[in-house]
C-alpha cells in the first residue's frame, strides 16, 4: 500500500514537471500556432541559473523567479529575431527554425556552463524526506507536485479568467478585428513568446532539483515535452494535464514493472495512444482526412 | 523512346564522371569519407522521398537505416559477409519495419506524425540499446568480417567507395523513376490536396504506406553496407539524434530535389570532420550553417544553385534565341 502510494506521488511529481514544461510549449502552440522546439533549451537554461543561484547563497527562494526572467529575456531577444517572422510560415518551417536554434543554445551553454553534470545545493527547507505510511518520500518531490498545480492553475486563470486572457484569446480568432479596436497584436503575441520562455526556465529551475542539468538535457526534456502535448492533444490546456498525466505515469511504472524494458514499454503505450486517437487525448472533433 | 533531357542526363554524367576519378585521386582516408558521405547521403535522399514529396516529417529514419545496418552485421557474423546476403538482410530488414511505421502513420499527420515515429524510432533503439546478447548493448557489434563477392574481398577503401557509389546511384534512379511514376505523383498530390485527392477516388493511407515503403528500401540498401564502413556498427546509428541530423542534411541540401541529400551529408559530414579539428565548438557551426540556410534558402542549397543557374542559363538561352 505504503509502496504503491509512493509510487503514485513519485509519478504525479514526474507529472507536474512535464505538465510545467508543456504548457510552456502548449500555449505558444495553441494560442500563436507556433511550434518551438528551442524551448529545451529555454528549460536547460533555467536549470543552470537555479544552480548558480543556489550555490551562491542568495535567498533561494529567488532561484526560481530569476530563472523566469533569465529564461523569458532569452525568449524576448529570440522573439524580436527570428521567431517573429515565423509565425506564418507552416509548422516544417517552424520546427527547422527553432531546432536549429536549439542546437546553438545547447553549445552555447556547453560553451559557457562546461560539460560537466551540475547538481544545486537545495537549501534546508526542501531536503530531506516526509514518511509516508512508512514509506520515505524527498519532500522536494511535494514541493514539485504543489508548484505544479499552484502555476498550472494561475496559468489557467490568467489566460481563461483575465481581460489579457481574453484579448489574446480574441487575437487568436480574429487578429483583424482586434486591431481594429486599438490592440497592438504583436505586442500580445510577443508577451505570450516570452511568458512561455519564462515557464520554460521556471521549469527548469523546478526541475534541476530532480534531473540536475547537464548538456542533452535539453534534448531529453523537449522530446518529453512534445510527447506530452502531443499525446494530449494540441491546443487545449485539459489536453495537455491529460499528457502530462499519461506520460509521468507511464514512465514511472514502466520503471516499476518492467524494469528492463522499461523506456520501450513507455514509448510503446504512448505511441499506442497515438495510434488509437491519432489527434491526442482531448481534441476538438475534427474531419479526418 | 523517352527523350532524357539534357539538364538531367548532364549532372548524371558529371556523377559518373566524379565516381570514375576518385579512386584515380583521392587517398584511402578521403575515399572511406566519401563512401560514408554516399551511403548517409542515399539514407537522406530515400527520407527525401517521404519529406519533399509527401510532407511527411519523420523523426525515425534512423530506425529503418539502423535496423538495416544491425540486421546485415548480425547476417554477416553468423553467416559470413556475402555482398548478397548482407544487402538481403539489411534491406529485408529495414523492409519490415518500414512496413511497421507505414502502418502506424497511415492515419497520423503534422506533429502527430513527428511525435509518432519518434516514438517508434526510440523503441528501436531501447531495444538494440538493452538486448545485449543479439546486439551487444551499449558497445555495438565488432569485429565484422569483411564484405566478399564470390572470390573477392571487397575491404580495401577503393571496394568500398565504388560500392557505395554503385548503390547511391542505382538508388538515385529508383528514387528518380518513384518520383516520376503516378506512385510519386499521387504521394505530392495527397501533400498538396489531400481532400481533392481522396475525393478523385484515391487511398491516401495507402498511398503514405507505399512511399514508406520506398524509403525504408533504399535506407536499408545503404544502413546495410555503412557498418562495413569501419567494420562496426553502434546504437547511435539507431538513436533519433541521427534522424533530426538527417532532416539537418537534407535543409542543407534541399528538400525536394533528391540528388541535394548527397550535398546536404557532404557538407554535414565535412563540417563535422574538418571544423571539429579546429574547434570544440563544431556544433555551433553546423546549427548557425543551418539556421542561416533555413533563413536565407529555404529551397537549400541545390534549390539555391538551381535556381540561381536556371536563371542565369535561361537568360544566356533567350538572349541567344533572340533575331
Amino acid at each position: 500500500m505504503g509502496y504503491a502510494i509512493v509510487q503514485t506521488l513519485n509519478a504525479l511529481s514526474f507529472s507536474a514537471l512535464l505538465l510545467l514544461t508543456g504548457l510552456g510549449l502548449s500555449v505558444v502552440l495553441s494560442l500563436m500556432n507556433f511550434v518551438n522546439l528551442a524551448h529545451g533549451g529555454f528549460y536547460l537554461l533555467g536549470s543552470y541559473v537555479a544552480v548558480l543561484w543556489l550555490g551562491s547563497g542568495a535567498p533561494w527562494w529567488l532561484a526560481f523567479p530569476a530563472a523566469f526572467l533569465a529564461a523569458g529575456l532569452a525568449g524576448a531577444v529570440l522573439e524580436r529575431f527570428p521567431f517573429r517572422r515565423f509565425y506564418a510560415r507552416p509548422h516544417l518551417m517552424q520546427v527547422l527554425l527553432t531546432y536549429g536554434l536549439s542546437v546553438i543554445m545547447a553549445d552555447l551553454m556547453r560553451w559557457g556552463f562546461g560539460a560537466q553534470i551540475l547538481t544545486p545545493e537545495l537549501p534546508a527547507a526542501l531536503q530531506g524526506v516526509v514518511f509516508l505510511f512508512d514509506m520515505p518520500f524527498p519532500l522536494y518531490r511535494l514541493f514539485l507536485i504543489g508548484a505544479g498545480v499552484a502555476l498550472g492553475l494561475l496559468l489557467w486563470l490568467l489566460l481563461d479568467r483575465t481581460l489579457w486572457g481574453a484579448v489574446l484569446r480574441a487575437a487568436v480568432t480574429d487578429r483583424g478585428i482586434v486591431e481594429t479596436l486599438g490592440i497592438d497584436t504583436r505586442h500580445l503575441f510577443a508577451a505570450v513568446l516570452v511568458l512561455s520562455a519564462g515557464l520554460g526556465g521556471l521549469s527548469g529551475a523546478l526541475g534541476a532539483g530532480m534531473l540536475a542539468a547537464y548538456p542533452g538535457l535539453d534534448e531529453e526534456v523537449l522530446i518529453l515535452a512534445l510527447v506530452t502535448v502531443v499525446v494530449g492533444g494540441l491546443g487545449s490546456f485539459g489536453g495537455t494535464v491529460a499528457g502530462a498525466l499519461v506520460v509521468g505515469f507511464a514512465l514511472t511504472f514502466s520503471k516499476v514493472w518492467f524494469p528492463e524494458f522499461a523506456n520501450v514499454v513507455a514509448f510503446s503505450a504512448m505511441a499506442g495512444f497515438l495510434l488509437l486517437r491519432p489527434n491526442g487525448l482531448i481534441a476538438p472533433p475534427l474531419r479526418q482526412i | 523512346m523517352r527523350d532524357i533531357p539534357l539538364s538531367r542526363a548532364a549532372p548524371l554524367a558529371a556523377a559518373l564522371l566524379a565516381l570514375a576519378l576518385a579512386p584515380l585521386l583521392a587517398g584511402a582516408f578521403h575515399l572511406r569519407f566519401l563512401a560514408e558521405i554516399l551511403l548517409l547521403g542515399t539514407a537522406v535522399m530515400s527520407l527525401d522521398l517521404l519529406v519533399g514529396l509527401g510532407g511527411l516529417v519523420t523523426l525515425g529514419h534512423a530506425a529503418l537505416f539502423g535496423t538495416a545496418a544491425y540486421a546485415a552485421a548480425i547476417a554477416a557474423l553468423h553467416l559470413g559477409g556475402n555482398l548478397f546476403l548482407v544487402l538481403g538482410a539489411g534491406t529485408g530488414a529495414a523492409l519490415l519495419m518500414a512496413a511497421l511505421m507505414g502502418v502506424a502513420i497511415m492515419r497520423s499527420s503534422h506533429l502527430f506524425l513527428l511525435i509518432l515515429t519518434l516514438l517508434l524510432g526510440q523503441v528501436a533503439w531501447e531495444v538494440a540499446f538493452h538486448w545485449r546478447e543479439v546486439t551487444g548493448g551499449a558497445d555495438g557489434l565488432r569485429g565484422l568480417p569483411p564484405l566478399s563477392l564470390g572470390p573477392w574481398r571487397l575491404d580495401g577503401p577503393r571496394a568500398l567507395f565504388l560500392l557505395s557509389g554503385g548503390l547511391a546511384l542505382a538508388a538515385y534512379l529508383l528514387a528518380r523513376s518513384f518520383a516520376d511514376a503516378p506512385i510519386g505523383r499521387a504521394l505530392v498530390g495527397a501533400r498538396e490536396q489531400p481532400l481533392r485527392m481522396s475525393a478523385l477516388g484515391y487511398s491516401i493511407p495507402r498511398i503514405r504506406f507505399r512511399a514508406m515503403l520506398a524509403a525504408g528500401g533504399i535506407a536499408g540498401a545503404a544502413g546495410s553496407l555503412y557498418p562495413f564502413l569501419n567494420l562496426y556498427v553502434g546504437p547511435q546509428s539507431v538513436h533519433w539524434s541521427l534522424s533530426a541530423t538527417m532532416i539537418i542534411m537534407l535543409v542543407i541540401g534541399g528538400v525536394g530535389s533528391l540528388w541535394g541529400a548527397f550535398l546536404g551529408s557532404a557538407i554535414y559530414l565535412a563540417l563535422q570532420t574538418y571544423v571539429s579539428a579546429y574547434t570544440d565548438r563544431w556544433q555551433l557551426f553546423v546549427g548557425l550553417v543551418f539556421v542561416l540556410i533555413v533563413l536565407l534558402l529555404p529551397r537549400g542549397l541545390a534549390g539555391g544553385l538551381t535556381g540561381g543557374l536556371a536563371g542565369s542559363l535561361a537568360g544566356v538561352l533567350s538572349r541567344r534565341g533572340r533575331p
